[in-house]
């Protein structure tokens, strides 16, 4: 089965989301305007972009060992100046829906609550059980 | 006070306190995150991961917030 809630959830978040995204692009326009497909698209490619951007400052930030202060800085210049100047002119873009680029960017959220609420539901981080088949093999 | 003037005045002011309560929420989150990596350095990827998704909605509600402040300036004109 999977792991516990590591380092590797926000990755797996990242690609359920960008496998989203790809759906989203592919089937969604044969139903809904082009333009409005492609704003959800766009603030979900941005949304990932953001917390991928945010999960690697964290990771070289914050840690036991000490920040990396050099990758740090480099990584900041690329999501606070860079990153946001994006999302600003997919602001401006006059074809794009502020709604439909808001839905794109929640939808990282949703994706996240839904696979923490999946992992709750299927009780999958419920390490705190006693394993009752290792106690039996030790009494054994 | 008319009610462009109350959104011209007040769209600034809200998006200034919602800055304002995310930095120190990712402020407290990032200094308990450190004290919690500093008492468990084993649990540090547990950490990172809650400091991540944490982070990620904290800005999340700024961002909204900076989205709201658009429309309501584009209701200005």
């Amino acid at each position: 089965m999977t792991s516990s809630m590591d380092i590797s959830f926000i990755d797996r978040t990242l690609k359920t989301t960008g496998i989203l995204a790809l759906i989203v692009l592919a089937f969604g326009w044969l139903h809904y305007p082009f333009f409005d497909i492609l704003a959800v698209f766009s603030g979900m490619i941005w949304g990932i972009i953001n917390l991928y951007f945010l999960a690697l400052l964290v990771r070289v930030a914050i840690r036991p060992e000490g920040p990396d202060k050099a990758a740090a800085l480099g990584l900041m210049f690329i999501k606070f100046p860079m990153l946001y100047l994006a999302g600003y002119f997919l602001l401006k873009v006059t074809q794009f829906e502020l709604a439909y680029l808001v839905i794109g960017f929640s939808s990282l959220f949703a994706v996240m609550i839904l696979k923490v609420l999946g992992r709750v539901i299927l009780g999958l981080d419920g390490n705190n059980k006693p394993n009752h088949n290792h106690h039996q093999q030790e009494a054994v | 006070m008319d009610f462009q003037a109350m959104i011209s005045l007040g769209a600034p002011l809200g998006l200034g306190m919602a800055a304002v309560g995310s930095a120190y929420g990712i402020g407290r989150a990032v200094g308990s995150a450190m004290e919690a990596m500093g008492r468990q350095p084993e649990a540090a990827a547990k950490i990172q991961t809650a400091m991540i998704i944490g982070a990620g909605f904290i800005e999340a509600l700024t961002i909204y917030v900076f989205i709201a402040f658009f429309v309501a300036m584009g209701k200005v004109g």
